[in-house]
């Protein structure tokens, strides 16, 4: 069964007939975090680094921001009994448009503070597919961890 | 019978956009036209007719009571709206059914772009002055028309284009114009042409993956980064991705600041999820 999350978007899940996907990841970011033991896993679709920007609407909208929407992540997954040092963490999307002189780069700094934040944790990243100019699809399968990632022109494979 | 001019014949054959679009921006511009007036226009155009009922009736305005004919539905909304109502039916028919197929959108998804984009270009109208949100929105919803007449070309060379943009890094539409003669801006453009917009409407739809185009007239600068921003957020994206370029130094003219852009992706969102009825239409 297939559950879809949306841009700003979170959804967890203990259901080993569940499979998490989000479309079209551009300059957003996908976390996806499994926890092989307890069969836990859950998908963050978010939008913008930093709640800083928007305080009322991070409160209203948390998985819009990376700095609001990982740790609501984690704790999610906690909650339905995923285990911190167990969890496997992969990482996909925050490309950008083509701008040779760098100042589009939401993608970049989407990246940047997820790094800064999974470093201050000690989590480390499984697996990534990151930056370029490509769309990504991507889903995680809750019974078998299995993460599938679509790529514009670079076709599905897994992740 | 060359590429390019098998692919401009197409251009004859693109149906007419309504006329009577066209007779309700005409009486708009007058104040003082009453919803009569409108709905004597209006009435010969089914899809409009059908479309300014379900909108006046969606809950997103409120009105406690049904809303039956076409003259009432005219006083309730507002001519802003009704503008907005009028372009997007008239619009709407030529991006329905599977059409994008060549660029890998689904159906659906060519249509959800435009949309996005054109309530991206209304935002971005508090940023750039001396642009109307009745042009900004109507260039915006039109400007990837090129594509739903391109889409079978780009299928026939999709191997070659899409392996250009990823050895070379450049955009898709550069990779258009090298195994195609010409991209889906251009020929949007000219599309706009034969339905007689206004010269800053085509110039806008021509030019919107200009690199520059942030350095060009308002509104041109207004679509290319309303699309760069909607394309950002993944909104109706296919094969091209974001193999699209636009050089963010033009900002600085217009005092735009990154910290702009991002709250109004955010308010995409929310309107967005408003917007459902539009993207029912």
């Amino acid at each position: 069964m297939k559950v879809i999350v949306g841009i700003s978007d979170m959804k967890v899940s203990g259901n080993v007939k569940e499979t998490l996907i989000t479309y079209s990841l551009g300059s957003c970011i996908g976390v996806l975090i499994w926890d092989p033991v307890a069969k836990v896993g859950g998908l963050l679709h978010y939008m913008l680094p930093d709640s800083r920007l928007d305080k009322d609407r991070a409160q209203k909208k948390p998985f819009m921001f990376a700095d609001t929407g990982i740790p609501a992540l984690f704790k999610e997954c906690y909650s339905l009994g995923a285990v911190k040092g167990r969890l496997v963490v992969k990482v996909v999307g925050g490309s950008q448009i083509l701008d040779p002189t760098g100042l589009f780069s939401i993608g970049k700094r989407n990246y940047l503070i997820l790094k800064k934040l999974f470093d201050k944790n000690n989590i480390t990243i499984a697996a990534e597919d990151i930056g370029g100019s490509v769309n990504r699809t991507v889903s995680l399968e809750i019974g078998t961890g299995r993460v599938l990632l679509k790529v514009s022109g670079r076709g599905e494979f897994e992740l | 019978m060359n590429r390019v001019d098998e692919i401009l014949a197409l251009i004859r054959h693109v149906p007419p956009f309504p006329k009577v679009a066209e007779r309700v921006m005409t009486l708009l511009k007058d104040p003082d036209v009453t919803a009569h007036q409108l709905a004597e226009v209006i009435q010969y155009d089914q899809a409009i007719t059908a479309n300014v009922l379900k909108i006046c009736n969606a809950a997103y305005f409120g009105i406690p009571r049904k809303v039956n004919s076409l003259d009432e539905g005219l006083v309730v909304i507002g001519h802003d709206i009704l503008k907005d109502i009028i372009i997007a039916s008239s619009s709407a028919r030529f991006y329905q059914g599977k059409v994008g197929a060549g660029y890998g959108l689904e159906q659906g998804d060519m249509w959800r772009h435009s949309v996005a984009t054109g309530i991206m270009a209304k935002l971005l109208v508090r940023h750039i002055k001396d642009v109307d949100q009745g042009s900004a929105f109507t260039a915006a919803l039109l400007h990837d028309i090129g594509k739903r007449f391109l889409s079978s070309f780009v299928a026939d060379d999709f191997a070659k284009i899409v392996e250009k943009v990823s050895r070379e890094n450049c955009s898709f539409v550069e990779a258009e114009q090298a195994f195609l003669g010409i991209d889906h801006a251009a020929l949007g453009g000219m599309i706009l042409e034969k339905w007689e917009f206004d010269q800053q409407l085509i110039d806008a739809v021509r030019e919107h993956h200009n690199a520059t185009a942030l350095e060009r007239p308002p509104l041109t600068a207004l679509v290319a980064l309303s699309n760069s921003l909607v394309i950002s957020l993944g909104i109706g994206v296919g094969e091209d991705g974001l193999a699209s370029e636009l050089r963010g130094d033009g900002l600085k003219r217009f005092g735009i600041t990154m910290e702009m852009l991002q709250i109004c992706m955010a308010d995409l969102l929310t309107e967005l999820d408003r917007a459902q009825e539009l993207l029912s239409i």
